[in-house]
């Protein structure tokens, strides 16, 4: 069984070569596309609902306040579901995980293939609410006005919610199983690259979390055909159960969506720093603690939900506590770039001043929201709304972003344009500020979140304007994204196997890389950062045929 | 110097405990933030890469500096968690002396009810120099009861109470907000608090809580006061816009089709009866009945009156 048999084979048809396919790297491909598609619809939501608080009165960009309502719902659940999660746990988990750790494939391929596609059938369910009638229960679907809103809304997104669950927990089993199983040999943890790190904590979580949501919004389903009264108050049932329940998954779910956006970062970092990542061990474990911590942290969500504001002290200390490694991965990344090397290209603009550079912005907005009496006047306010767009935008997006661009050479064969992702680093960044930093502000006045109308005074309506000028700019930089990726693909130089001098495996193999991902078992020898001028002649990780 | 003006006027004490707290912890934050964005940006410009093949130093960590960056941030926060949490037991505890209102959430209004008996609807008025506790609950979904100007918010949840407590505030009319979404219109969910010195406070008491706060005098005279207290106008337009029910402008006196097919006179008497019984006759394009609401025979009157005027 050599390269010969197969080379005269005919090329499989798309059908076999992508729909069918259990290769886990084009699974991240497509689950990267379906992805990015739903960004743009969810943008595109975001972009009406930025719209039509140009003005403070009645609706008038949407017909109707119902389809305002219904618009933030599909942002929010849109953003959430089918992009930022899937995006980073699924479409980079399957593309890189295997390869990093010297795999040929995933453990289970075959369930991975399954995992894509209920995620796609996930996401054509929740399309479909825009034909059969969308929800307007904003994606926390809060009891009893979810129970009672009114068209198949609510039903159409359990569903949806359902079986992308069901797509994350088999994602999740089986980035455990192939990190656990599937290692090179001399690949051991103290040498995985540290998005590996990241993604195995973050299939964790999604493992232990996912099923108190499926639970909480299965009793949705019940309340509302089955005739139980789980949170039917005048029945003896109490809302607030499913707020414990949805949060204690929903907390955790920021950090599926913040902790392998770390991970990128700390790829990115010591390749174009020409560092070794400064704390290694700090780093990996203190994505530990995060994932830990943030399973005690869930009802800093309702301290003014109705229970006594003296029981949020315990979760304002945890949210507190859980701060403290994400100040020390800062202060780490902060301390790789001291007398590095630093490469301005794309992908470290955008975990450089993009991700270190908003995602303190969104921390340091927590520790305000953490305090109780502090977040008694902001909590559902648009400062909310600026700090979670810091974390998720400013952060994740950006880490998103940097990885398509880092690993664009190695997943296409071409060097992605270098004139053109700056131009979309900038238009993302200044647009991103420009739509969340007055959010702040916004909110501190008064403005609750989830409104169509507002008080114009104190310059309200100058400060919203503001937010939605930044927001078309982010448009646009989607938009240029695209052209980007285009104009790549068409006409980009053809990438060598390693552009950036990178040291984990992916890099180690052509772009793109065989089918298998390594012709030869690779064999492991060093950690992979090992950067820096005191070794003249750095080496990659690995070292063939010792 | 003065930062006041990034918040509504504070107007008790708790409102400027809350700002203290909060100033608190931006100088603290503005601290590490110009810190982090400082030396981000002097690593980047300072150790910018000068050659293509340069590399940088070859250090793998530093476990003092672990420690250090680890401590200080922690001690921070314990900082501010203790000066939070002190700040949430003197919150929770209302002190023995307080003036209760009883506040109801409705889709889409609040009700107020005082301890002499009677009700208001969105229309809140307090006295300037008393503790006033507020007991929140809601009649049907999850509401927020949120006063931007006391820095006070409280989830009004059906089948709890919730409660939430003020000290003497400064006189004047501050708006009450609806934080938590509770639906179609749940934007137009607001409500006026007016405080006021004890004399006219005394005058609201006696006149069962029509006197006191801008009772409005317009063309519509009491019916319009009545629409806008009774959180008539969050559903329906006085023109003929269509909100969440139907418009009231130019209405009166033509014929109105109705659901089942038959066809109603819009006038008095369907207004009144639309109002105290308002699934006996539902207009076309509407599927649900209004909620019923909190008026009496002689106001539902009174808002006809208003509605006539309306062009």
């Amino acid at each position: 069984m050599g390269a010969t048999a197969t080379a005269e084979t005919k090329k499989p048809s798309f059908v076999r070569d992508w729909l069918l396919t259990v290769d886990h790297k084009k699974i991240g491909i497509m689950y990267g596309v379906a992805c990015l598609f739903f960004f743009f619809i969810g943008g595109a939501a975001a972009l009406v609902i930025r719209t039509e608080l140009l003005t403070p009165g009645m609706p008038d960009v949407v017909p109707q306040a119902d389809m305002f309502n219904q618009m933030f719902t599909m942002h929010g659940s849109i953003m959430i579901f089918l992009f930022m999660i899937p995006m980073l746990t699924a479409a980079f988990g399957n593309y890189l995980v295997p390869i990093m750790i010297g795999a040929h494939d995933m453990a289970f391929p075959r369930m991975n293939n399954l995992a894509f596609w209920l995620f796609a059938l996930g996401g054509v369910v929740f399309l479909s609410s825009f034909y059969f009638g969308m929800p307007d229960i904003g994606w926390t679907a809060y009891p009893p006005y979810s129970i009672q809103s009114q068209g198949l809304g609510l039903d159409i997104w359990v569903l949806g919610v359902h079986i992308l669950g069901i797509s994350s927990i088999l994602g999740a089993i089986n980035i455990i199983v192939t990190v656990f199983n599937m290692r090179a040999p001399g690949m051991t943890f103290n040498r995985l690259p540290l998005y590996v790190w990241s993604s195995l904590i973050t299939a964790f979580i999604q493992l232990f979390g996912t099923p108190a949501l499926a639970g909480a919004i299965t009793t949705l389903l019940f309340d509302r055909h089955f005739g139980t009264h789980f949170y039917d108050a005048s029945a003896g049932g109490d809302p607030m159960l499913y707020q414990h329940l949805f949060w204690f998954y929903s907390h955790p779910a920021v950090y599926i969506m913040v902790i392998p956006a770390m991970g990128i970062v700390s790829e990115i970092i010591p390749v174009f720093a020409r560092k070794p990542i400064f704390g290694y061990h700090a780093i990996a474990y203190s994505s530990i603690a995060i994932g830990f911590l943030g399973f005690l942290v869930w009802a800093h969500h309702m301290f003014v939900a109705g229970m006594p504001l003296a029981t949020g002290i315990p979760f304002m200390v945890t949210s507190m506590i859980i701060a403290v490694p994400s100040a020390i991965k800062i202060f780490n990344w902060l301390a790789t770039l001291w007398r590095g090397s630093n490469w301005f290209t794309t992908p470290m603009l955008f975990v450089t001043l993009g991700f270190i550079g908003m995602f303190t912005i969104g921390g340091l907005g927590g520790i305000f929201l953490a305090a109780v009496p502090v977040d008694m006047h902001m909590h559902d306010t648009y400062f909310v709304v600026a700090h979670f767009h810091y974390v998720l935008f400013g952060g994740s997006m950006m880490a998103v972003l940097a990885g398509i661009f880092y690993w664009f050479p190695k997943m296409t064969g071409r060097m992605y344009n270098e004139k053109l992702g700056k131009i979309v680093f900038w238009m993302y960044f200044i647009g991103t500020n420009l739509t969340f930093f007055p959010m702040h502000y916004i909110g501190m006045m008064g403005m609750p979140r989830r409104v169509f109308q507002y008080d114009p005074a104190n310059g309200m309506q100058i400060a919203n304007q503001i937010a939605t000028f930044g927001s078309y700019l982010v448009g646009a930089a989607a938009v240029m994204m695209v052209v980007t990726i285009v104009v790549s693909l068409r006409s980009g130089a053809k990438a060598p196997a390693n552009p950036w001098g990178a040291q984990t495996l992916e890099w180690t193999v052509s772009s793109p890389p065989p089918e298998h991902n390594f012709i030869e078992m690779p064999y492991v020898t060093a950690p992979p950062y090992e950067f820096g001028e005191a070794e003249e002649n750095y080496t990659s990780q690995k070292s063939f045929g010792a | 110097m003065d930062f006041s003006w990034l918040f509504p006027p504070a107007i008790n004490d708790m409102a400027k405990q809350v700002d203290s707290l909060f100033w608190f912890i931006a100088a603290i934050s503005l601290f590490i933030f110009v810190l982090v964005e400082m030396l981000l940006f002097i690593f980047l410009v300072r150790y910018r890469r000068k050659r293509p093949d340069k590399q940088g130093i070859a250090l793998h960590g530093n476990t003092k500096m672990e420690i250090i960056w680890t401590v200080i941030p922690a001690l921070i926060l314990v900082a501010i968690g203790v000066f939070g949490s002190q700040m949430t037991y003197a919150i929770q505890t209302p002190p023995k002396d307080v003036y209760t209102i009883n506040v109801t959430g409705y889709k889409w209004r609040w009700d107020f009810e005082y301890p002499e008996g009677f009700k208001t609807t969105n229309k809140l008025v307090i006295p300037e120099d008393k503790n006033v506790l507020f007991k929140i609950t809601s009649a049907d979904i999850i509401h927020s009861f949120w006063i931007p100007a006391m820095r006070i918010k409280q989830d009004a949840v059906p089948g709890r109470q919730t409660q939430i407590w003020s000290g003497p505030t400064k006189q004047g009319e501050y708006p009450i907000v609806c934080a938590e979404y509770c639906g179609t219109m749940h934007s137009m969910m607001l409500a006026k608090l007016n405080v006021v010195n004890t004399d006219e406070f005394n005058k609201f008491v006696q006149s069962g809580g029509k006197a006191g706060g801008g009772a409005a005098g317009g063309p519509g005279g009491e019916g319009q006061a009545l629409a806008e207290q009774k959180g008539c106008l969050s559903c329906h337009a006085t023109d003929q816009n269509k909100l969440v029910g139907p418009g009231w402008g130019g209405m009166f006196g033509k014929d109105v089709k109705l659901s089942d097919g038959s066809t109603a006179k819009y006038d008095e008497k369907y207004i009144v009866e639309s109002i105290m019984d308002p699934a006996a006759k539902i207009p076309q394009g509407y599927s649900s009945p209004m909620p019923p609401q909190q008026v009496t025979e002689e106001e539902a009157k009174a808002i006809a009156e208003y509605i006539k005027t309306l062009k």
